[in-house]
C-alpha cells in the first residue's frame, strides 16, 4: 500500500518505464540550471574560490618557496603591521585609489556623454577610446616609459619646445605615482565609458522630450533625468573599478617604474609580488592578500548597504 | 512521450560526469605513471638558448654556445639534457616552479639568488664531483658567494666586473682629454658637470630599485672599507661612514642635475652612446662584445671607478653560475653535467668556458686555466680587454649573497638618497637596524 501510496503523491514526477524514473519537469529544469551553471561554478571553484581560500590558509604559515611549510599563527599578520614599507604601500594605495576611482569614473561619464551624441565619424572614436583596452599592457607601460623618459621622452620633448622646464615624470618620487595614475586612467576609460554608454542608452529617450517640454536645460536634463537613471551603472562601475584598481595593474608597475623610486609607486599589489615572487615570502604575501580581500570584501559590503545592493531605492 | 525524450537520466547523467571526470584525470594518471620510470631527459632552464629571437651575432654566438654543449654532452652520456628558454631567471615562472616542486634540473644563478636556494636545499654540493685541483682552478675572490660551509654549490661560467664606459666623442666635443679622466669622486662630479655644460650626454648610474642597483652600489661602499655584517656575521656594520660617504655620493649628482633619474634607451649603454643620450655610464664588461657586434666603429673607453679620498679601487664581480636542482629527477646527473660543462680539468671543459668568454661574450675567465689558454688565443689583446684584465678584475669582490630582507634595506636607503632626498646618516641608520632586527633571529650560513 505504501508503494501505491507514494506513487499517487509523487504523480507525474515518476512514471515508471522500464524500470527507469522520469525526472519532474522542475527536476529536468534543476538539471539544466546546474548544466548551465556547472561550467562557471567549476571554473570558479578552481580558480577563484579554493586559491582564495589556500591563500588564506597559507597566510598562517612560513613557506620557503621548496615545498617546506611552518605553521606560525598570525605572525605574519603581526609582522604585516610592524612593516613600514607594507603600511607605505597601503597609504599610497589608498592615495591611488582616492585619485583614480573618481577620476576615472569622472572621464568615463564625460566621454560616454561626449560619444553618445550622433556625428559624423561617433563609430571612429568610440573604437578609438576603447583601442587602448585591448591593448597588452606591458607594451601600454613600455610605450608610456620611452614617451616620459627624462631628457629625450617624447613629453619631455614636447615641453621644452613650448619653452616648459618638465619634471622627471617616473623618477621623482613626488610625481612618479601621478604619471603611473595618468597612464591607468588612459588606458582604463574606453572600458568604463563603455560601460556607461550602455547605462546611458537604458534611459527612456521620452524622459529627456518631458523634460525639454518643462523647459530643462542641459544640466538639469542631466542632473534630474540622467543621474538619478545611472545610478545602478555608476554603483556597478564604483564597485567594480575599485576592485580592479586595487587588485589589477601590477604588470605596468613592474615595466613603467618597478615600484620606485623610493618605494613611491609600490601599491599594495605590487608589494604582494615582490615578496612572493622576488623574495621567497609566500606566507607572507598570502597575509596581505588575504588582508587586502577582507578590506575590499568590507568595502563592497558598505557600499551594497548604502546602496540597497546597487538598487538605490528613489530608482525604484 | 515529450517528457521521456527530454529528460535525462540519473544513470546517463552519472556516467557522462564520470567520463568526464575520466577524460580530466586520465592525463594526471598517465603523467604520473611515465614519472616512475628512470628520468633520460634533464631540463636545462637559461636564458641563452634555444633563443627565439637570435637577431644579432653575440645573441647568435651565445646561443651556439649552449647548443654545441648540450649537442656534446648529448652524444657521450645516455641521460639526455633539454635546453630550455626562459626569459629572464629569478623571474615567478622560476619561483613558481620551483614551489610546486617542479623546476628544472638544471639552472642558472646569480648571487642575489643563492642563499635563498641553498637553504630551501634545492642546490646539489658540486664539489663532491670536483677534484682538488679543478675547484682551486676558480679565482677565490669569485668564488666566495658560490661556496657553503667550504662546499661549491655553484660554477661561475663568467666574471663580469663594473667600470665606467665612456663615450669619446662626447668627452672631446666637452674638452676633455683622457689625461683628465676621473680618479676621484670629486673628478667624477666635475666631469659631470663639464659634460652638462658641454650639453653633452650625462653620466649615468643605475637608478631602478632592484638587485642590479645594489650591485653597481656596492664598489662605492666597499671603496671606503664598507661591510654590511660585522666579521662575525652576529651584528649590523651599515650604519657607518662608508655607507653614508657612499650614499651621500649617489645623491649629489641627482641633486646637482648632473645626472638623469632615469636611465636612458632602457638602460642600454651601446644605445645611449651612439644616439648622444649619455656619455659616461656605470657598466659592465658585457657591454664589450656588444659594441663589438651592435656598434663596431663606436669610438669608447673604460676607467676603473673612481674612489672617495684614501679609498681602495674596488669594483664588483658579477656573472652567473650553473647549479644543479637538489630535487630535481637526477640530481645527481645533473651534478655531473655541470662539472663536466665548467668545473673539470678536462681540456674541453676549460676551453669550453675560454670559448664562452672570449668568443660568445667578453668576460672575464672565472678559472685561472681558462685565463691562461684565453689569453694566449688573444682574447685580452685589445686595449679595454687587457684594462679589465689586468687594471680592473684584480680589485674585485664577488657579488654578495646577502638574504633579501638585508637586500630590501640597502636598496631602500640607495632609492631614499638617490630619487627623494633622503639623508644618508638617516638612511643608513634606519637600514642598519632593519639588518639587526633580521640577524637577531638569522640561523643560516655565514653572511658575506
Amino acid at each position: 500500500m505504501s508503494g501505491v501510496a507514494a506513487a499517487t503523491r509523487t504523480g507525474t514526477r515518476s512514471h515508471a518505464q522500464g524500470g527507469r524514473r522520469q525526472l519532474s519537469r522542475r527536476g529536468r529544469e534543476r538539471l539544466a540550471a546546474a548544466f548551465f551553471l556547472a561550467p562557471d561554478v567549476i571554473g570558479l571553484s578552481l580558480f577563484v574560490i579554493l586559491p582564495m581560500i589556500f591563500c588564506v590558509v597559507l597566510g598562517f604559515y612560513q613557506a620557503d618557496g621548496f615545498g617546506d611549510y611552518t605553521f606560525i599563527g598570525l605572525d605574519n599578520y603581526r609582522r604585516m603591521f610592524a612593516d613600514p614599507i607594507f603600511i607605505s604601500s597601503l597609504e599610497t594605495t589608498l592615495l591611488y585609489l582616492v585619485v583614480i576611482v573618481p577620476g576615472l569614473f569622472i572621464v568615463s561619464l564625460l566621454l560616454a556623454l561626449l560619444i553618445r551624441q550622433r556625428f559624423p565619424g561617433v563609430g571612429f572614436f568610440r573604437s578609438a577610446l576603447f583601442a587602448p583596452n585591448v591593448v597588452s599592457l606591458v607594451v601600454i607601460a613600455l610605450i608610456w616609459k620611452f614617451m616620459l623618459t627624462d631628457q629625450i621622452g617624447f613629453v619631455d620633448k614636447l615641453f621644452r619646445d613650448v619653452g616648459l622646464t618638465p619634471p622627471s615624470w617616473l623618477g621623482n618620487p613626488h610625481i612618479a605615482l601621478w604619471a603611473v595614475i595618468g597612464v591607468t586612467i588612459w588606458f582604463s576609460m574606453g572600458y568604463y565609458m563603455l560601460i556607461f554608454l550602455s547605462g546611458l542608452q537604458d534611459i527612456p529617450r521620452e524622459y529627456y522630450e518631458v523634460a525639454r517640454i518643462d523647459g530643462a536645460n542641459a544640466w538639469q536634463s542631466f542632473w534630474n533625468v540622467t543621474w538619478p537613471l545611472l545610478k545602478p551603472t555608476s554603483f556597478f562601475i564604483l564597485l567594480t573599478s575599485t576592485v580592479a584598481m586595487m587588485t589589477g595593474g601590477l604588470d605596468l608597475l613592474y615595466v613603467m617604474t618597478s615600484g620606485g623610486p623610493a618605494n613611491s609607486t609600490t601599491l599594495v599589489i605590487y608589494y604582494i609580488y615582490e615578496q612572493a615572487f622576488v623574495y621567497g615570502e609566500y606566507g607572507y604575501a598570502s597575509a596581505i592578500g588575504a588582508f587586502i580581500v577582507a578590506i575590499l570584501l568590507i568595502w563592497s559590503g558598505i557600499l551594497f548597504a548604502l546602496t540597497k545592493g546597487g538598487r538605490f531605492s528613489n530608482v525604484d | 512521450m515529450a517528457p521521456a525524450s527530454r529528460g535525462v537520466s540519473r544513470r546517463t547523467f552519472l556516467k557522462g560526469a564520470s567520463a568526464v571526470a575520466g577524460a580530466a584525470a586520465a592525463p594526471t594518471l598517465l603523467t604520473g605513471c611515465g614519472s616512475s620510470s628512470k628520468p633520460k631527459e634533464l631540463v636545462f632552464w637559461n636564458f641563452y638558448s634555444p633563443n627565439p629571437a637570435v637577431g644579432s651575432p653575440d645573441l647568435a654566438a651565445q646561443d651556439k654556445w649552449f647548443r654545441d654543449m648540450v649537442a656534446s654532452w648529448n652524444s657521450q652520456n645516455e641521460t639526455k639534457i633539454k635546453l630550455e628558454y626562459v626569459t629572464v631567471l629569478g623571474n615567478p615562472k622560476e619561483a613558481t616552479a620551483f614551489a610546486a616542486g617542479e623546476g628544472p634540473d638544471i639552472f642558472m644563478i646569480s648571487p642575489g639568488d643563492i642563499l635563498r636556494y641553498y637553504s630551501g636545499n634545492a642546490l646539489v654540493d658540486l664539489g663532491q664531483y670536483m677534484t682538488k685541483e679543478a675547484i682551486d682552478d676558480f679565482y677565490p675572490n669569485n668564488m666566495q658567494s658560490r661556496l657553503m660551509d667550504g662546499k661549491v654549490y655553484a660554477l661561475p661560467m663568467e666574471v663580469e666586473p663594473l667600470a665606467m664606459f665612456y663615450s669619446k666623442p662626447a668627452l672631446e666635443k666637452a674638452h676633455i682629454s683622457e689625461a683628465e679622466l676621473p680618479k676621484t669622486w670629486d673628478d667624477l662630479l666635475s666631469l659631470g658637470d663639464k659634460l652638462k655644460s658641454a650639453k653633452q650626454g650625462p653620466m649615468c648610474f643605475s637608478t631602478a630599485p632592484g638587485y642590479y642597483q645594489n650591485f653597481t652600489w656596492y664598489p662605492f661602499f666597499w671603496q671606503g672599507g664598507g661591510d654590511v655584517v660585522t666579521k662575525d656575521g652576529q651584528k649590523s656594520a651599515f650604519d657607518a661612514k662608508p655607507a653614508i660617504d657612499a650614499l651621500r655620493f649617489w645623491k649629489e649628482p641627482i641633486q646637482q642635475g648632473i645626472m638623469p633619474r632615469v636611465e636612458p634607451a632602457a638602460a642600454d649603454v651601446i644605445t645611449s652612446f651612439t644616439q648622444g643620450y649619455a656619455s659616461v655610464y656605470l657598466n659592465g664588461i658585457w657591454n664589450v662584445s656588444g659594441f663589438h657586434y651592435r656598434a663596431p666603429k663606436f669610438d669608447y673607453g673604460v676607467f676603473p671607478i673612481p674612489t672617495p679620498p684614501g679609498g681602495k679601487p674596488t669594483t664588483t664581480l658579477g656573472g652567473w653560475a650553473f647549479v644543479a636542482n637538489a630535487r630535481g629527477k637526477d640530481p645527481e646527473t645533473a651534478a655531473k653535467f655541470c662539472v663536466w660543462a665548467l668545473g673539470s680539468m678536462e681540456a674541453d671543459s676549460i676551453k669550453r668556458v675560454v670559448d664562452w668568454c672570449i668568443h660568445a661574450k667578453s668576460d672575464i675567465s672565472p678559472r685561472k686555466s681558462a685565463m691562461a689558454q684565453a689569453t694566449k688565443e688573444g682574447g685580452y689583446d685589445s686595449p679595454i680587454m687587457k684594462q679589465f684584465k689586468n687594471d680592473i678584475f684584480p680589485t674585485g669582490r664577488g657579488e654578495p649573497r646577502y638574504p633579501p630582507v638585508i637586500y630590501k634595506a640597502i636598496s631602500d636607503a640607495i632609492q631614499n638618497c638617490q630619487l627623494a632626498g633622503g639623508d644618508p646618516a638617516d638612511q643608513a641608520s634606519i637600514a642598519s637596524r632593519s639588518i639587526d632586527a633580521y640577524l637577531k633571529s638569522y640561523q643560516g650560513v655565514k653572511i658575506t
